[in-house]
């Protein structure tokens, strides 16, 4: 579970959404609230399909949810 | 604390006071002149399967016991979905398991090296077996605990 260079509006795309709460969205995508907390921390990066799921869930592209930040190697 | 990270917590803890009262027992018997585990070998398979017997049915025992009083003492009567999260964890958690196991193996390998009694090998299985269980365990509170 390291940290990955993904970032996330989740936060921000939630209080637009009326201040969606994280357990709505869970249950929304099938995964529990703990996942979502960790994925709004940037502390887990979710597979591609639940990126999708989220996605869709805010009617967003997916680069508008998430975008990813290449490190100098 | 999440359900699963409890759970862990339990395993850890039935595993030692299973290991614990079996070794218990054994030792009793063997003090007792009612079993030899310095000389046949096939006392230690008899041994081990009921281990293992014993072991399966008092855990399910304790996960039963362990949901009601959660039940209780939450109000949350389902037991939690492993999601995506749950799993990477799972796997993780099982790879640390599988390296511990390859070094109990290996340190069995090289005790029967060095001549070692056999009956202190197969204690130090059985221990074996439980470090690779608080490794699995310890390391699924470890990644939820990073992770959250």
């Amino acid at each position: 579970m390291s940290r990955a260079n993904i970032q996330n509006n989740i936060r921000r795309l939630r209080f637009d959404r009326d201040e969606m709460t994280q357990q709505e969205l869970a249950d929304a995508v099938g995964v529990s609230r703990q996942t979502i907390v960790a994925i709004e921390k940037g502390n887990y990066s979710p597979s591609l399909e639940l990126a999708f799921r989220i996605a869709m869930e805010f009617n967003s592209p997916l680069e508008e949810v998430f975008s990813y930040e290449a490190t100098e190697k | 604390m999440l359900y699963h990270e409890k759970q862990s917590y339990l395993n850890i803890f039935s595993g030692i006071i299973i290991t614990a009262v079996f070794a218990l027992i054994v030792y009793n018997k063997q003090m007792a002149g009612l079993i030899d585990v310095t000389g046949d070998y096939r006392v230690w398979g008899y041994l081990l399967l009921i281990f293992v017997g014993v072991s399966v049915v008092a855990r399910i025992i304790i996960q039963i016991i362990f949901h009601i009083i959660n039940v209780i003492a939450t109000r949350e009567e389902d037991v939690p979905k492993k999601d995506e999260r749950d799993k990477m964890i799972e796997l993780k958690a099982l790879r640390n398991a599988y390296y511990s196991l390859s070094g109990v193996l290996l340190t069995m390998i090289i005790l029967l090296a060095l001549g070692v009694p056999i009956n202190a090998v197969f204690i130090a299985f059985i221990l074996g077996g439980l470090i690779t269980e608080i490794v699995e365990n310890s390391s699924q509170i470890y990644y939820y605990r990073r992770s959250s």
